[in-house]
């Protein structure tokens, strides 16, 4: 007896202590640590209590459907790709009356719109800017950041010949999606930032001369083994930092990952105008039941507060309007600063999303050890297009 | 009567719940299923979604079949693992079964072959890709030893497969030895010992006692390594998702794509029957099997 009240008093003080709501993202480890205080400022603030929970959006992916067409939901709030949330608007809250796109920076609600409907909040995100080096590896080698193509590729041509390189740009691998931000680079500085908006769209074919260009000039350095073999990319970021590498391509994410961020420097391929901008969304689903507390915590990610609190951490650069740039580490203050000369477009493979996501990882590890391939992976990249 | 009641209310107990059960969990998702591969995508009964699968290559490409370079289609992927695993790791397994049965400590070195089979096929998988790496890699270790050529297994299209079919071999071998182990137990010591006594090799033992008898065991091997390889997906997702460029993807894999990467699950019903119709053919001789031991 004494036990059956016992738990009727811990189910009676749940309830009553208070609203909770379930938070699902991404991020573990350090990038969890990340988030943690920007929830906890909401929970300060609103008295509303958040429990985060971590799934990859490629579990999320296997977990929404089963879950939507029972009518329920793991979470209230839930990061995750915006292809989904496009091809599943009928699961989710629209946020019209809520999200007012002048408030965040041009094009950042473009993925999350249906019908003139706005199904999800941008968070914050990060750029992927271009290829890192340690400054003190250039120092001691005299190299030099190159201003024209031929320049990159002398400079590629130096690092090889250095000893103990084992290639001159390092190549993470994983999933596949370090492979496609490389990719992306050279869309965008080949291609320009139209091509890669083309491209999302099903605009543009993958077969046709515009989207071969920059392709073919990846191909090029590919043929020539100025990229390494494929290897994990936690893995090959130790390597290259231990100067196994010269140059690797990865996200700002990098300057939280090693010893010395002081001793970065970064250098886009000659010509580059436009950085992709990698942004964060979430959604509510029809089926939560705090849909109330959940659009408070929605709206507390998508405005100048929350985005203040996530960029102070590092690693991030705000969507949202009104964020200072004092806000920001060093490091991320340069990279904001970076942004502002420069067109910034959506994450190819994340806004095409599906199966088509899937296939260009794949398709890219192939290019990268058979670059001769390079028409048959156009191919198979076009005939999987949505 | 009373017989006849008793068979009624033994009916009702026990065989009714279980087919109740069988039809709900089995036959009633089997068939939607071989429903759903029939719907087209405004709800219309179509072969389209047949036609779609093998027509996209996915399942036999037989373009890069003619140029013979990787990927062949996940179908051929599957025979490929059949043809290379089944036999390795039916034969390791009798050997290794046979040649510890009899060995001071034999049962320890059972246990830490039989670890692979324990081990969940997530954690083997990664081990894999591990084992093939180029730089920390078991495999390229032993290579470099003996002056051969190092790379990353997993990332190149001809090799990709054959690492993982590889690499799955230490996986399942423990299964193998340990029924052909127990199936040893059971051959009576009178025959060999019988066959000693007219001048018998041990090779000759091996292959006229042995083998033989062991035939209703090797039915079980073979059928149910065959069933592993047919539903084969873990190692794959884990290690290599399939590639590189589809390189070592395989059909359970590739319904999971069609399924939850495309959400297109008219077409991953259309593997998913395929699948079920060959592991259906496959069990065929263990099914057989039984029903000749339930007659004797």
């Amino acid at each position: 007896m004494k036990k059956l009240l016992l738990v009727v008093f811990i189910f009676a003080a749940t309830i009553f202590m208070g609203q909770q709501i379930t938070v699902i993202g991404p991020w573990s480890g350090a990038e969890k640590d990340a988030f943690t205080p920007v929830l906890e400022k909401f929970e300060e603030q609103t008295g509303i209590k958040v429990q985060y929970q971590i799934y990859r959006a490629e579990d999320l992916a296997n977990l929404l459907p089963a879950q939507f067409s029972t009518k329920r939901t793991p979470g209230d709030v839930i990061f995750m790709w915006t292809s989904f949330m496009k091809s599943n608007p009928e699961h989710i809250v629209n946020l019209s009356d809520l999200i007012k796109p002048e408030n965040f920076r041009p094009g950042a609600l473009d993925n999350v719109t249906v019908d003139g409907e706005i199904i999800g909040i941008p968070y914050t995100g990060k750029v992927k800017p271009g290829f890192w080096y340690r400054k003190s590896f250039f120092e001691e080698h005299s190299l030099t950041e190159p201003e024209t193509w031929d320049e990159f590729v002398a400079l590629l041509e130096e690092i090889s010949g250095i000893e103990g390189i084992t290639a001159p740009i390092a190549s993470g691998n994983g999933v596949g999606w370090p492979l496609s931000d490389v990719t992306e680079h050279f869309i965008l500085t080949y291609g320009g930032a139209e091509l890669q908006k083309d491209l999302i769209a099903g605009n543009v074919n993958w077969t046709g001369e515009t989207a071969k260009k920059p392709m073919n000039k990846l191909a090029s350095l590919l043929s020539e083994g100025y990229f390494g073999e494929p290897v994990e990319w936690t893995t090959v970021l130790e390597q290259w930092w231990q100067g196994q590498y010269g140059l690797y391509f990865m996200g700002q994410w990098l300057t939280g990952m090693v010893d010395d961020p002081s001793d970065l420097g970064v250098l886009a391929l000659p010509g580059n105008e436009a950085v992709v901008f990698a942004l964060d969304y979430a959604f509510i689903p029809k089926y939560s039941k705090n849909v109330d507390a959940a659009k408070q915590l929605i709206e507390f990610l998508a405005g100048p507060e929350g985005q203040t609190a996530q960029v102070e951490q590092g690693g991030h650069i705000a969507s949202a309007n009104g964020v200072s740039l004092d806000a920001y580490p060093p490091v991320d203050k340069e990279i904001a600063e970076l942004l502002e000369g420069k067109a910034t477009v959506n994450d190819l493979d994340d806004s095409i999303g599906g199966m088509w996501q899937a296939t260009f990882w794949d398709q890219l590890k192939l290019l990268w050890v058979r670059p001769g391939r390079l028409d048959s992976v156009l191919e198979s990249l076009q005939s999987n297009m949505p | 009567m009373e017989l006849r009641k008793a068979h009624i209310r033994n009916f009702v107990v026990f065989v009714l719940p279980a087919l109740f059960l069988l039809a709900v969990f089995v036959l009633y998702p089997t068939f939607s299923t071989l429903f759903m591969s029939f719907v087209g995508p405004e709800g219309e009964l179509t072969l389209q979604n047949y036609q779609s699968v093998f027509a996209s290559g996915d399942i036999i490409n037989f373009k890069n079949i003619q140029q013979g370079q990787f990927p062949f289609g996940t179908l051929v992927h599957n025979a490929l693992w059949i043809a290379i695993h089944l036999p390795l790791t039916t034969f390791l397994g009798l050997f290794l079964a046979a040649l510890l049965r009899d060995v001071k400590g034999g049962a320890i070195i059972k246990s830490v072959i039989f670890l692979g089979m324990v081990m969940p096929l997530v954690v083997g998988g990664i081990m894999i890709r591990f084992m093939f790496d180029g730089n920390i890699g078991i495999v390229n270790l032993f290579l470099k030893t003996f002056g051969f050529p190092t790379q990353t297994w997993t990332a190149y299209p001809e090799t990709s497969l054959l690492a993982l079919i590889f690499g799955s071999v230490w996986l399942w071998t423990g299964f193998s030895m340990i029924i052909y182990s127990a199936g040893l137990e059971t051959i009576p010591k009178t025959y060999y010992e019988a066959a000693e006594i007219d001048g018998a090799s041990k090779l000759r033992i091996f292959f006229s006692i042995t083998i033989p008898m062991l035939k209703p065991i090797t039915v079980v091997v073979v059928t149910m390594t065959l069933l592993w390889e047919l539903k084969i997906f873990d190692i794959v997702y884990v290690a290599t998702m399939g590639g590189p460029g589809g390189s070592s993807n395989v059909l359970a894999l590739q319904m999971y794509l069609y399924g939850f990467r495309a959400w297109d699950f008219s077409k991953a019903a259309v593997v998913a029957v395929l699948i079920t119709g060959l592991t259906i053919f496959a069990a065929i001789p263990l099914i057989r099997s039984a029903g000749e031991e339930n007659v004797q």
